[in-house]
């Protein structure tokens, strides 16, 4: 159950996706955009079953910045036992996030 | 359907104070929001003149007016309003999502969004190349050559902001500058940024990738490409009001009209925020205030209603 978003780093990244279904938030602490789908994806969580959803920043993690090609923030990412689904880029309503998450 | 006392359209400064008395006022109170509560302030880094808050991210005043919202008991739910039915007793909200409200007042605080240019080539690189947002897209551009069009307070705080990752920012203006003095000096001054004043935008580059820009001289008719890797547009704002068209309350601009009390011409139906016609200065704290003062007219409207 995934209750909260947790803030990880490239490196705990690698291991998280290649489980089970991951929702990533790559996020900066500079955007007010990112501040708000935070305090959404921290709503999101709390209704959630079986969707690790996590969140990590773009200023502090390049080589996962680089290596999934995140041009811009915030951008989710779907991962789904180690390929991507599906990603989006700015910020998102609830309805919405949900739907990815059930992809 | 959900009926309720009042609906009010958009989570922006204007609504959300608006749903907080109306709340307060005991009317039952559904507050829709297409998006996410905010609206334009959430781009907004910092706000440093709404009293009693020194200096504030956007992002962090909109989830404490929402908290407050939610604190009085506010039922919000995501939906895209795209039209008012006033033919029956109570006014019926027509949502793209299929649903709908019925409320017996309604406040409309949809607000605005950026304008765009509407020239060629434009709506193929909306929200690829050409963003809105440079908080959000500039870390793209890190070390490349970057457009900005305008010249007024957004596109010259933008600027310089793009300016300390960019490798060159070219400003493009239909006018001169027309910002806050000191901070077109500070643009002015900075060795990596271009300002081309009084051109016109003719198109937009590219086939599949951008390009550039053609854009030409008012005042010599020369007309230039700007070759870049990305356009950042701040030319203004539009009112976000066609779903309100056909109720005929929207001025030529596409601005609702509106009386001191908010009222428009039609009874029951406000208006608050920066989708008001004729408003001498939009800001967060005149939102507020236009919310409050909606929300007081619909709770009279309701006393009204109720003594029939």
């Amino acid at each position: 159950m995934a209750v909260t978003v947790r803030e990880i780093n490239g490196e705990e990244l690698e291991r998280l996706i290649a489980g089970n279904k991951v929702l990533v938030d790559f996020y900066s602490k500079t955007c007010g955009p990112c501040k708000m789908l935070s305090y959404v994806l921290k709503d999101v969580a709390k209704d959630v079953d079986g969707v690790e959803i996590v969140a990590v920043d773009f200023d502090k993690n390049k080589e996962a910045v680089d290596k999934y090609g995140v041009d811009s923030y915030p951008t989710l990412i779907v991962f789904n036992k180690g390929k991507e689904v599906i990603r989006v880029k700015g910020l998102q309503q609830r309805p919405k996030i949900m739907q990815l998450i059930n992809i | 359907m959900s009926n309720h006392d009042v609906a009010i359209i958009g989570a922006g400064p204007a609504g959300m104070t608006a749903a907080i008395y109306a709340a307060r006022a005991n009317l039952n109170v559904v507050l829709i929001e297409k998006l996410a509560p905010g609206g334009q302030i959430v781009n907004t880094y910092e706000i440093q003149n709404y009293t009693g808050m020194g200096t504030i991210n956007g992002a962090e005043l909109a989830i404490k007016m929402f908290e407050h919202t939610q604190e009085l008991g506010v039922q919000f739910e995501y939906a895209t309003v795209i039209g008012i039915s006033t033919t029956g007793p109570v006014k019926k909200l027509i949502c793209e999502e299929g649903l709908f409200y019925e409320a017996k007042a309604v406040i409309i605080a949809t607000g605005t969004e950026p304008g765009m240019l509407n020239v060629p080539g434009e709506s193929s690189f909306a929200g690829t190349s050409i963003s809105w947002c440079a908080i959000c897209d500039g870390p793209r551009y890190r070390n490349k050559k970057i457009i900005v069009i305008g010249g007024g307070n957004s596109a010259v705080e933008e600027g310089i902001y793009l300016a300390s990752m960019a490798e060159e920012v070219v400003i493009v203006t239909l006018f001169n500058l027309t910002a806050d003095p000191i901070a077109c000096r500070k643009l002015r001054a900075l060795s990596n940024v271009k300002i081309y004043e009084y051109y016109e935008i003719l198109e937009f580059l590219g086939e599949g990738k951008f390009i550039g820009l053609k854009a030409k001289s008012t005042q010599t008719s020369e007309e230039m490409i700007i070759k870049a890797d990305g356009v950042f547009e701040y030319i203004g704002i539009k009112p976000i009001s066609k779903a309100f068209i056909d109720l005929d309350i929207v001025d030529d601009h596409g601005y609702i009209e509106a009386d001191t009390t908010m009222s428009t011409k039609i009874p029951g139906i406000f208006a608050a925020g920066d989708v008001v016609a004729r408003k001498f200065l939009r800001q967060v704290i005149t939102a507020c205030s236009d919310g409050a003062i909606a929300a007081r007219s619909a709770a009279k409207y309701m006393e009204k209603l109720n003594e029939i």
